[in-house]
């Protein structure tokens, strides 16, 4: 049925042109989902089932043939070749059996005027398998200026010849259809007088020859319908009728059932098995096309293949942690103590002593390796340093490339706990390289690690920095000399 | 239908753990920052098809309190064989306790019975602090295995793969930003080696990632293709009333039409490019086009661009010669070869000095000025009328694909799309160039494309990828 295949053809593309605001991810769950789930049930995924699973929740019945939006244009248009074929039938025909008794009707415009018919039948079936449409134009005005939405783009687009073709043979159809129906009505209704006449210098045995020629499909069903010689010679006139030969008169008027035989087998048959194959020809197009659809071939992909979820749905890139910071890195202090965290700094001091920076009387380590019991009593050594020197300062050196955690945070909680106050703790993040500094990067964590305890006895200091301590801005960087 | 193996990537705070994981799980929206602590809860990736999951990974916290979580388990433990269950009563015992967080966070995989990846970061001196997380989690019993992740550019990771055999089954050595894709999968594969019940589900998610590559080739060749037609074939048109065409001259109208061209060329240009790296899961890529630098040297019209990604004439007259030919052998064809080549060869010639002609065009794309109607006249701009500028278009592409589908997902850089240095396509097969010239050619003169040249396009450009990866592998 073309009109199912139309109709699932414009529904597929209407749901492909949806589907291209979708995220590829999604579209692919789905219709993979969809496959294993005919799979499941021994069907074949067609694309009917697969906009039935699609619109399984949100969509209404399918429009029919007559209310589908879509295809209103061609369904108007169609309706009005059929009327204006209808009336032209019912005028051509009372136009070609016009008689006032002067001049008998000729068969040979009749039989002229049919092939010209069948000749245009045929060519619109041509128009319509070469896919031309020289009319196109014209039709994309027409129907914008009717308000309807453009073809253009549309899978309609394409299948406009045949549905074109279509149109057309419906109102050739309509046209034989009310043609010969005026006909008999007429052949009822008047007296008309059948006669043929040509220019040509014809024998009446060779237009018999030519005439038994056309009415080869019905001279076995209706003999009277094909015409004898007798009939062809006796009803031959010509335009002066000086010497012709007397004919009886109800002669003339026995051609009418070989007029109508005609009309309907060259005219009505014709557009009849036409118009069905123009159906059939676009229920084909319509297949094709769908088949070909770029959206098939991407839903066919997406159905064979395994929707592989390498687990990226997750998101947490918008929760990056605060880098600002107000810490400033400071000189170094002069310390009684240093202690080597996790032994850093133990091959170089990084820093050089003078008189105002006189060596630490404690050289002492924590972390790392060491144990929980080896850094207490670390603590305790250097609390009893500090109670008899002056100088209250610590020096912690760190590895300034290791992060700084929980228990190095620990290890200062306890030391304010058990040390006397006023002590300061100085760290200092000690480069890989011993006579160089660490990278921003390094020391900026160890800032804002300064920071968050929340002690401003607790900083971090470098030997690199100028003797008024610059302040940190929100990437870390130093106003002073640090980089 | 036993579970789907975990493995839990640990290690000590701000060594890339997270990384890894971006990089396996194809997932550029994790958290990544140089700052210890990014990593506040264990979150899963699972790798699923169909909706099975193969495997999954879990991204944990680093230790904080390592020592104190190791003096608590050697309190508590009276033999080795209690091990495991110590470190579960340890979990059990803390868990929300603020100073154990982190450690409750990391173990809790494990001690579900998920596959250990421990993290370091090779780049910096091997650290004994170290010492009391891998003792930890050889306690739990679990299969094991230690990555060398290297963030910085310093080399220390011999020192810690001789400290690493002590403590794990497996040591790997894997660059989370600039490992190859081959290196993911053998990655994986090491994965599921550690134990027997999880080499198949693990080889199979290795055949499904490989898959997987090979059809985005395919999907990413098709998108070129097709932003290619579009972009040769664009056509930008104006309406015009009648006084409008009289009284706006010709060169302003040209300038006008051709700068709407160039800004929509750009932005079909940029889409392609937001697509292709949706495609490979890159979502949040930074690059400079994002910024309104398009009249830099990397700008699609720059001479800088056409220098780079334009070909020689020598090249086009000798790809039109090959283009030309093929249409010619119909002519050889239909005469049943009694022609003997003279169709080739005259189609050849034809194609020849077409491709030589229009080879340098770009800035003579055509003008047209419709015949008036209803008091309205239409112009139009392009299409182009310059191989050259298919070209260009093709290089940048590839060169772009290039970059993204290497790119590994915890690369958080800039994307620099940094010109290349000579022609790579020289290196293109004969008849995948006879290709591109043939499309760019009925693209030139506005033909109808079939699905036949299409799919010879996007075949032609699947050339193009191998022909590129190889020019820059040589070049590298």
């Amino acid at each position: 049925m073309p009109k199912d295949l139309l109709t699932l053809l414009l529904d597929f593309d209407d749901q492909v042109r949806k589907d291209q605001a979708q995220p590829a991810a999604f579209l692919h769950r789905r219709d993979r989902k969809f496959a294993l789930a005919c799979q499941a049930e021994g069907q074949r995924p067609s694309p009917r089932a697969w906009l039935r699973y699609v619109n399984a929740v949100t969509a209404r019945p399918s429009p029919t043939r007559r209310n589908d939006a879509r295809l209103t244009f061609w369904h108007r248009c169609t309706v009005g070749f059929a009327a204006v074929g209808a009336m032209l039938g019912v005028i051509t025909m009372v136009g070609l059996l016009f008689y006032d008794g002067t001049n008998q009707i000729n068969i040979t415009v009749m039989l002229a005027f049919a092939a010209l018919q069948l000749l245009l039948a045929l060519l619109t079936s041509v128009q319509a398998l070469m896919g031309w449409q020289p009319w196109g134009l014209l039709m994309e005005r027409i129907s914008s200026r009717l308000g309807y939405s453009p073809a253009t783009g549309s899978a309609l687009h394409s299948l406009q010849p045949q549905l074109m073709a279509r149109a057309a043979h419906t109102g050739g159809l309509a046209f034989g259809i009310t043609g010969v129906l005026t006909l008999i009505v007429l052949v009822v209704v008047q007296d008309l007088a059948f006669g043929w006449s040509t220019t040509l210098n014809t024998s009446p045995e060779a237009f018999h020859r030519f005439i038994r020629f056309i009415a080869l499909p019905w001279q076995d069903l209706w003999p009277t319908a094909s015409p004898s010689l007798d009939l062809v010679a006796d009803s031959r006139f010509f335009r002066i009728t000086e010497g012709s030969v007397e004919t009886a008169p109800a002669r003339w008027g026995e051609w009418w059932p070989f007029i109508v035989m005609t009309w309907l087998c060259y005219l009505v048959l014709p557009r009849l098995l036409l118009l069905a194959f123009a159906n059939g020809h676009l229920g084909a197009r319509a297949r094709r096309q769908l088949a070909r659809h770029p959206g098939l071939a991407a839903l066919q992909y997406r159905m064979e293949t395994p929707a592989l979820d390498t687990g990226n749905a997750y998101s947490d890139a918008k929760d990056q942690p605060d880098l600002a910071t107000t810490a400033a890195v400071h000189p170094v202090p002069s310390a009684c103590v240093i202690i080597r965290w996790a032994h850093a700094g133990a091959d170089t001091a990084p820093w050089s002593h003078s008189e105002t920076h006189p060596e630490p009387a404690l050289n002492l380590t924590a972390g790392g390796s060491a144990s929980l019991v080896d850094d207490r009593q670390t603590l305790r050594r250097a609390g009893l340093q500090l109670s008899s020197d002056p100088r209250k300062a610590v020096l912690v050196v760190t590895r300034a490339w290791e992060p700084p955690t929980g228990e190095l945070a620990d290890f200062l909680a306890e030391a304010r706990q058990s040390w006397p106050q006023g002590v300061r703790l100085a760290l200092l993040p000690a480069s890989v390289d011993p006579t160089g500094q660490p990278p921003q990067h390094q020391l900026s964590q160890w800032l804002r690690f300064a920071e968050r305890q929340q002690d401003p006895l607790i900083y971090v200091c470098s030997a690199h920095a100028p003797a008024a301590p610059g302040h940190c801005d929100a990437t870390g960087h130093t106003a002073g000399e640090v980089q | 239908m036993s579970a789907a193996p975990v493995f839990a990537a640990v290690g000590h705070p701000n060594k890339g753990k997270s990384s890894v994981v971006a990089t396996l799980s194809q997932n550029d929206a994790i958290a990544i920052a140089l700052e210890p602590g990014t990593t506040r809860h264990r979150q899963t990736y699972p790798l699923t098809v169909d909706g099975d999951t193969l495997y999954t990974l879990v991204d944990t916290p680093g230790f904080q309190r390592p020592r104190r979580v190791l003096a608590w388990l050697e309190a508590h433990s009276l033999t080795a064989s209690d091990r495991a269950e110590t470190v579960a009563a340890f979990v059990t015992q803390h868990r929300g306790h603020d100073d154990f967080h982190d450690e409750c966070e990391l173990l809790a995989p494990v001690l579900e019975g998920a596959g250990i990846i421990y993290v370091v970061d090779g780049s910096v001196p091997y650290s004994a602090e170290n010492e009391a997380e891998m003792t930890i989690l050889r306690w739990t019993g679990q299969p094991s295995l230690a990555l060398i992740n290297s963030i910085g550019p310093d080399d220390y990771s011999d020192t810690w793969q001789a400290a690493l055999g002590q403590f794990f089954q497996v040591v790997r050595r894997f660059d989370a930003v600039r490992a190859p894709f081959d290196q993911h999968l053998s990655l994986l594969k090491a994965f599921g080696q550690l134990e027997p019940r999880w080499e198949q589900p693990l080889e199979r998610a290795v055949q499904h990632l490989q898959e997987q590559r090979l059809r985005r080739s395919e999907q990413a060749s098709g998108l070129i293709a097709t932003a290619l037609e579009d972009m040769m074939l664009w056509q930008e048109q104006r309406i015009l009333t009648a006084t409008q065409a009289t009284d706006q001259s010709k060169d302003a109208l040209v300038n006008s039409l051709r700068e709407r061209w160039y800004l929509h060329q750009r932005q079909r240009e940029q889409s392609l490019r937001l697509t292709i790296e949706h495609l490979y899961q890159h979502n949040r890529i930074q690059r400079q086009e994002a910024e309104l630098t398009w009249h830099s040297d990397h700008d699609l019209f720059s001479e800088n661009s056409r220098q780079v990604w334009g070909v020689s004439r020598t090249y086009l007259t000798t790809a039109g010669f090959g283009a030309g030919a093929l249409g010619g052998v119909g002519i050889d064809a239909l005469t049943f070869g009694a022609s003997f080549g003279t169709g080739a060869l005259i189609g050849g010639l034809i194609g020849a000095a077409g491709s030589y002609f229009y080879g340098d065009r770009l800035t003579l794309s055509a003008l047209k000025i419709g015949p008036l109607r209803d008091g309205l006249q239409t112009a139009s701009f392009g299409p182009v009328q310059d191989s050259q500028f298919g070209y260009i278009v093709l290089g940048r592409a590839i060169d772009h694909w290039w970059h993204i589908s290497r790119r590994n997902h915890a690369g958080r850089e800039l994307l620099d799309l940094a010109p290349t240095e000579s022609h790579w396509l020289e290196q293109l097969d004969r008849d995948s160039r006879n290709t591109l010239q043939r499309f760019f050619d009925k693209c030139r003169k506005n033909n109808n494309l079939d699905d036949e040249i299409r799919q010879r396009l996007r075949h032609a450009i699947e050339a193009a990828f191998a022909a590129y990866d190889d020019w820059r592998l040589n070049s590298a």
